[in-house]
């Protein structure tokens, strides 16, 4: 049951241990954090600080070594692959490096499929992508499929379909890092105006400084651990 | 799952068109392997169809109602009774089953011996009626000389070739016939040959003698009495019906052991060996044939679902079930041998039916005639379609999409969706 007064994301001492030829290697350690609702909170560090994982155990793609996560006040650690699957549908959106749109389908289609598999209806679907895409610069690239837009369009595609269901937060992963300046500059903005005016939750895996300058709130992770946690003005 | 079985449904379509030319490709096997069996399953059905035609019209028909004993004795009291012969005679008159049956002829066997001035051989004694017998059998239709039994006629035979050749016969000549009467005295006619046949089975040209049934009863003392009732049946395929009703109409006699109804299979054991066998070899050939297709399919769809890691991992990102994700890739292998066996039966069929419905003639193979266990073989085979065949083609086809289907299915319902998320195209 999704409770409101909820915080978007909590952790309680989360450690995810991998094991590789024979030698563990701890890729989170010990992180303990809360997201309220209608942050921009950037997860930041150099490769290998475990913001990627962080993000996957948030978003119930990978399970935790040991250590507790919440989101939307549902404890995610616990439940099933079916459970997890629906979280991701109702609660969660996923924006990835590299775009991951459908390419058999349209950007619309693309866009709307999480509100298909909810079952929201035709018109209802039309009228929200319809209203996202005018906000994004995307109108009139509806039927576009993915290979016929830019990378830049393509990642909005990503951020429409991610907010478009209404989850309770988006987990981005390096969003920006296939984008040129431009387009990861007018990225940023969408996603900067749909938190400020539609209150979406995002969190951010990146070592992009625009990314991070443009946060509110910024954790450092260094070697797993949560090195800082700063909020910014 | 079927919350969501439409999305998966049109992504599985999708995904299909994507790759048009590798779906069209493995289709295309599955077409033609659809083609290939519909019309070696229909040769083969209009085969056996056609050995089945002849051993029953060369022996006592599809269904066969006689006395257990007759069978291992061949003896004379081992007859039916006459309350018997008539309960089934009325019963193959129902209207439920008269459509089914092509013909009924109620005969007298017996073994005895013909003689003649040039010597004696054993023979088959049949006492038939002969309007009833003409449609029964094929040997009118094999006459080399004369012609066959007519009802009028009392003292008359129609024997094979060999037989006359070896008795020194023709046609108008006298000879004896003698075999065990109803008394166990050894009873004789003197019958006139009317006519000659050949059926191109030795068995049957050098011992099978044709009397009318009235001649029979009177010098075996039979009078009415048959030992066999032999139905002859439009279609194979109405055997179990059949039989089954005439079971159920004779019931008393055959629990109290004194009738038997026995179906070809049972009555000619060794053309039902032949058919199986026939049978069996198709289906090896065929099932070694759809196992390589089958492994194309696999192919196809595994080396897709390799390509398509990255977007198992998004599915299940944006919401589906690890299940759903698998099933994606089952339904696009079942509609593709869904597809692909409805288009290659369709065009079997119609090939078969355009090409060689009027029949395949391997004269030049096998020359006129050939015979195995008392049967013709005609050298022009008609292809036969069944329903059922379709439908068995069908489910067959399907099935093989399906087990093709299910490891690439359960690959993609297994990945690891971050490691998914990291694969380099």
């Amino acid at each position: 049951m999704t409770d409101v007064t909820e915080p978007a994301v909590r952790t309680d001492d989360v450690w995810k241990i991998f094991s590789q030829e024979a030698e563990e290697v701890q890729a989170v350690r010990d992180v303990t954090v809360t997201i309220d609702r209608g942050e921009f909170t950037a997860l930041a560090g150099p490769s290998g600080s475990g913001k990627t994982t962080l993000l996957n155990l948030i978003g119930g793609l990978t399970r935790p070594t040991r250590g507790r996560i919440w989101v939307a006040g549902q404890e995610v650690s616990t439940m099933s692959n079916q459970e997890l699957a629906r979280l991701r549908l109702d609660q969660i959106g996923f924006v990835f490096q590299a775009y991951n749109l459908l390419p058999v389908l349209t950007a619309m289609e693309n866009a709307e499929f999480p509100m298909l598999l909810q079952g929201v209806e035709p018109e209802a679907r039309k009228a929200r992508i319809g209203e996202l895409f005018a906000r994004t610069g995307m109108a009139g690239l509806e039927d576009r499929r993915p290979g016929k837009l830019s990378g830049g369009q393509q990642q909005r595609v990503a951020v429409v379909r991610a907010v478009a269901s209404r989850p309770a937060l988006v987990l981005a992963d390096e969003p920006t890092a296939n984008l040129d300046t431009a387009s990861s500059g007018a990225l940023l903005d969408v996603m900067v105006e749909l938190n400020r005016e539609l209150g979406v939750t995002f969190v951010f895996a990146t070592h992009d400084a625009r990314v991070m300058e443009r946060s509110r709130r910024l954790v450092r992770m260094v070697d797993g651990a949560i090195a800082s946690d700063e909020t910014q003005s | 799952m079927t919350k969501h079985l439409r999305v998966i449904v049109g992504l599985a379509l999708r995904n299909l068109q994507r790759h048009l030319r590798r779906t069209l490709l493995t289709a295309s096997a599955m077409i033609a392997g659809s083609m290939l069996l519909i019309f070696s399953l229909s040769l083969g059905d209009g085969t056996h169809e056609s050995w089945i035609d002849s051993g029953v019209r060369m022996g006592s028909g599809h269904v066969t109602v006689e006395s257990p004993a007759f069978r291992t004795t061949q003896n004379i009291d081992a007859r039916l009774s006459t309350a018997a012969r008539q309960v089934a005679e009325l019963a193959l008159q129902n209207p439920l089953l008269s459509g089914d049956v092509s013909a009924v002829s109620s005969r007298m066997m017996v073994t005895g011996l013909a003689s003649s001035a040039a010597g004696a051989r054993p023979v088959k004694i049949m006492g038939v009626d002969p309007r009833s017998e003409a449609a029964f059998t094929t040997l009118n239709a094999q006459v080399v000389e004369g012609r066959y039994l007519e009802p009028d006629d009392r003292l008359a035979a129609f024997v094979g070739k060999q037989l006359v050749d070896s008795l020194d016969l023709r046609l108008g000549s006298r000879l004896v016939l003698n075999a065990q009467d109803v008394d166990n005295d050894i009873g004789g006619q003197l019958v006139r040959v009317v006519g000659i046949f050949q059926s191109g089975v030795p068995e049957i040209d050098q011992s099978l003698v044709h009397i009318p049934l009235s001649t029979a009863g009177e010098f075996l003392g039979s009078r009415d009495d048959v030992t066999t009732i032999g139905v002859l049946l439009n279609d194979s395929a109405a055997v179990p019906r059949v039989a089954q009703a005439l079971r159920q109409a004779l019931a008393d006699p055959v629990a109290a052991g004194q009738v038997t109804v026995l179906n070809w299979r049972e009555a000619m054991p060794e053309l039902a060996a032949a058919v199986a066998l026939d049978d069996f070899g198709n289906y090896l050939v065929f099932g070694i044939l759809f196992i390589i297709i089958g492994f194309g399919i696999v192919n196809t769809v595994l080396m897709s679902v390799l390509h398509r890691h990255r977007e198992f991992g998004v599915l299940q990102a944006l919401g589906l079930t690890p299940g759903e994700t698998g099933a994606v890739v089952l339904v696009e292998g079942l509609v593709m041998t869904a597809v692909s066996g409805l288009v290659g039966v369709a065009l079997g069929l119609l090939c078969t039916w355009h090409f060689f419905g009027e029949g395949l003639d391997f004269t030049n193979l096998m020359g006129e005639e050939m015979t195995f266990s008392g049967v013709v073989i005609d050298p022009v085979i008609i292809p036969l379609f069944r329903v059922t065949r379709v439908v068995h083609v069908l489910l067959f086809i399907l099935s093989i999409g399906a087990v093709s289907s299910v490891y690439p299915a359960i690959r993609a319902a297994s990945i690891d969706v971050p490691t998914a998320m990291k694969f380099e195209r």
